[in-house]
């Protein structure tokens, strides 16, 4: 029973870090159209962004290796995280002039190899500037273990926890309940038609990339006490973070959200079974669930208007 | 054309051509190997650091046959394609005698044909696969050597430690990697001469952060000592787990745990938990000692010395083959390494005669050492099991 118990809570603990990813998919979809196919790197990004913010909070290089215990305390975690989604932002602002904006409107899938080529050169920079070894980076809500009925959770699984819900949560609003909500959803639907009712078309799309962007900060900065600061670590989690919003609906936010918990919790049952098998019923799952229902469990249907 | 402008210029091409004929007689050596990409590539820094100081001790005290060593590094980023075209370009553009690396086993795996088509002894100094160093087919002419951990290795050691603890109810765990699947079937494999059995065997992904799921089915079947084969992270996130269990049964792993990246993803505490080998604990004779003082500042952390060493060693090894053989020739080369008759006075060890025909392997069970972490330092672990043990009890 304790195993069970301790399966479910490690799989929303696993989960929410993919639903915060797959929401990340889902903002720049539901408005553009498109994908930041790199968004895996951008969630490294952001990682060591906040990273080396945190190292000059203790007075060591941004290109140190180890924070050999000092703690940043709770203001250089606020500016961490401040600094993860102003820079990520800029950062998605700028993906989308160079990498989207020229691409978007023609036919073909240029955007997707610019997309991709903008996360392989975030890396090599990355690379060049912090080098190849994961930095294990103190969590803001402390590491000490939290044991309830036998289980136990770190404090920082339960914050990505909370914040996938609550990012989920604002997103929903402004989408179904905002005029900026509507205006996203009409730029998606159609941008001439959106145009001609006087929104502006380029912004809306630049917001829509400037906030999938900062949410990859975000999750770089969450993820970071948890799966360690390594510029590899998007790698996995894009991934799953794509799977999870297929599988939940990929223009629907509490669709990704339960996507990310769904493939979270399902992989922490099959390691109760065989942990070997894990990835071939993740997405057995996600093609089975693309053949039942291809706009994922929770996605509304999408109309091809021509 | 005044005279003086002739001398001058006679005076140029005579420098000229000195230069380029004493840049034909330096001896080119090559190391292949992932430099920035993967975690493990600060090992791969590490052994290039000492191959370059055992170079720069050669050239200083005259070179090998009055020649000079020179060094071309290629990085391989840690990709099989990569590596496969960097050793082809060593060996064939280069013209190097000798490669050195890789950091990463599987990509010796990917190349192996190449050397030994080509006929150039390839060392390693890093990679610890199995594997690594038998001929391609049984018999086959083999280049393949190696001055480093071998993974079989520390698997006798390791599970001849277990048979001979008093109460054990052994569980296997791996990551599911080539690095993890083969360390596992190695444990299975010795396990087995050894008559004994794992009740439970599980596996998880190298980039997983929560395992506590096979830890409770490891638990539920009782299961007192874990042999572990995994990196140095993920070993780190297994003991994380085991935190959130409140479970510890003994964990004998492989040596990545020597790793900083196990240290710091573990935590002080649960870092101290494990036991595993390495070719050495920390620099102890005076060789090692001046070799450490010189290198240090260049190293990411004090836990990669021992690539330095390997690195070091590799380099002498091979400028005796070059000696003994009187010339860099491929197959005179092999054969000399294969039957080497002076002792090499490495910073390891002394070597003599490391490799004959079948043993392409440097360093054996008997060269390696217990460890554990205390605090941040690297200690030497013993008890009273270790100290009945002898490599007579190894089985491989």
């Amino acid at each position: 029973m304790e195993a069970i118990l301790q399966a479910l809570i490690s799989g929303l603990a696993v989960g929410s870090a993919y639903s915060l990813v797959a929401l990340g998919f889902s903002v720049t979809f539901t408005t553009t159209k498109t994908l930041n196919f790199s968004h895996g790197e951008f969630v490294s990004a952001g990682a060591f962004i906040g990273m080396s913010v945190l190292f000059l909070a203790v007075g060591k290089l941004p290109t140190s290796t180890s924070f050999g215990g000092a703690d940043p305390g709770a203001m250089a975690q606020l500016g961490a995280l401040l600094a993860s989604l102003i820079v990520m932002g800029l950062i998605g602002w700028l993906l989308f002039i160079l990498g989207v904006r020229p691409f978007a409107k023609r036919p073909g899938m240029a955007w997707v190899m610019s997309t991709l080529g903008f996360g392989v050169i975030l890396q090599s920079i990355g690379l060049a500037i912090w080098g190849p070894k994961p930095v294990v980076v103190p969590s803001p809500v402390g590491d000490d273990v939290i044991r309830w009925m036998g289980i136990g959770i770190r404090p920082q699984e339960i914050l990505i926890l909370v914040v996938s819900v609550i990012v989920m949560i604002g997103f929903d609003h402004v989408m179904r309940k905002t005029m900026m909500g509507k205006a996203m959803r009409a730029v998606a639907q159609n941008q001439n038609v959106a145009s001609l009712m006087g929104i502006n078309v380029t912004l809306v799309m630049i917001g829509a990339f400037i906030i999938s962007s900062a949410l990859a900060g975000l999750s770089g900065f969450l993820l970071a006490p948890v799966a360690q600061a390594s510029l590899f670590m998007g790698l996995a989690v894009g991934l799953k973070g794509f799977s999870a919003a297929m599988v939940g609906g990929l223009n629907n936010a509490r669709g990704c959200v339960f996507g990310g918990f769904i493939l979270g919790v399902l992989e922490s049952f099959v390691n109760l079974w065989s942990a070997q098998w894990r990835e071939v019923a993740i997405f057995a799952l996600v093609i089975l669930v693309l053949a039942l229902r291809p706009n994922g469990l929770f996605g509304t249907n999408m109309v091809e208007k021509v | 054309m005044s005279i003086k402008k002739i001398l001058k210029l006679t005076a140029i091409a005579t420098t000229l051509s000195v230069a380029i004929s004493s840049y034909a007689q330096d001896i080119k050596l090559g190391f292949n190997g992932d430099l920035s990409a993967s975690p493990s590539a600060q090992s791969g820094k590490a052994g290039v650091i000492g191959i370059e100081a055992a170079i720069a001790d050669i050239n200083a005290a005259g070179g090998v046959l009055g020649r000079k060593l020179t060094l071309v590094v290629r990085d391989d980023q840690s990709q099989p394609p990569k590596s496969i075209q960097n050793m082809s370009d060593l060996i064939d553009n280069e013209k190097v005698v000798a490669v050195f690396g890789p950091t990463n086993s599987g990509n010796a795996l990917a190349w192996r044909h190449i050397p030994n088509q080509k006929k150039i002894v390839s060392m390693g100094m890093i990679g610890s696969g199995t594997d690594i160093t038998k001929p391609m087919s049984p018999g086959a002419e083999n280049y393949m050597f190696r001055v480093s951990m071998v993974d079989r290795e520390q698997v006798a050691a390791l599970v001849t430690y277990a048979s001979k603890l008093p109460k054990k109810t052994i569980g296997l765990m791996g990551e599911t990697t080539g690095y993890g699947q083969g360390g596992l079937k190695d444990l299975e494999e010795i396990m087995k001469l050894h008559g004994m059995s794992a009740v439970a065997t599980e596996k998880f992904g190298v980039a997983d952060t929560d395992m506590t799921s096979q830890l409770n089915k490891m638990k539920a079947a009782n299961v007192d000592t874990i042999l572990l084969w995994a990196q140095g992270t993920p070993i780190g996130q297994l003991m994380r787990s085991m935190e959130k269990l409140n479970y510890y049964p003994l964990v004998l792993t492989s040596w990545a745990a020597d790793n900083i990246t196990f240290y710091d993803a573990a935590g002080k505490n649960l870092a101290s938990k494990p036991v595993f080998m390495r070719t050495m604990v920390s620099p102890s004779t005076p060789a090692q000692k001046k070799l450490y003082e010189r290198t240090a500042s260049k190293l990411a952390a004090p836990s990669a010395f021992p690539f330095v060493v390997h690195g070091y060693d590799a380099v002498l090894l091979v400028a005796e083959a070059i000696k003994q053989s009187g010339g860099t020739d491929g197959p005179k080369m092999k054969e000399a390494l294969e039957n080497l008759n002076a002792s090499v006075n490495g910073v390891m060890k002394t070597y003599s005669k490391p490799f004959n025909k079948t043993d392409h392997e440097a360093l054996t069970a008997g060269d390696l050492t217990f460890v554990k972490w205390n605090g941040d330092q690297l200690v030497k672990y013993s008890d009273d099991i270790i100290k009945t043990m002898s490599a007579s009890d190894y089985k491989r």
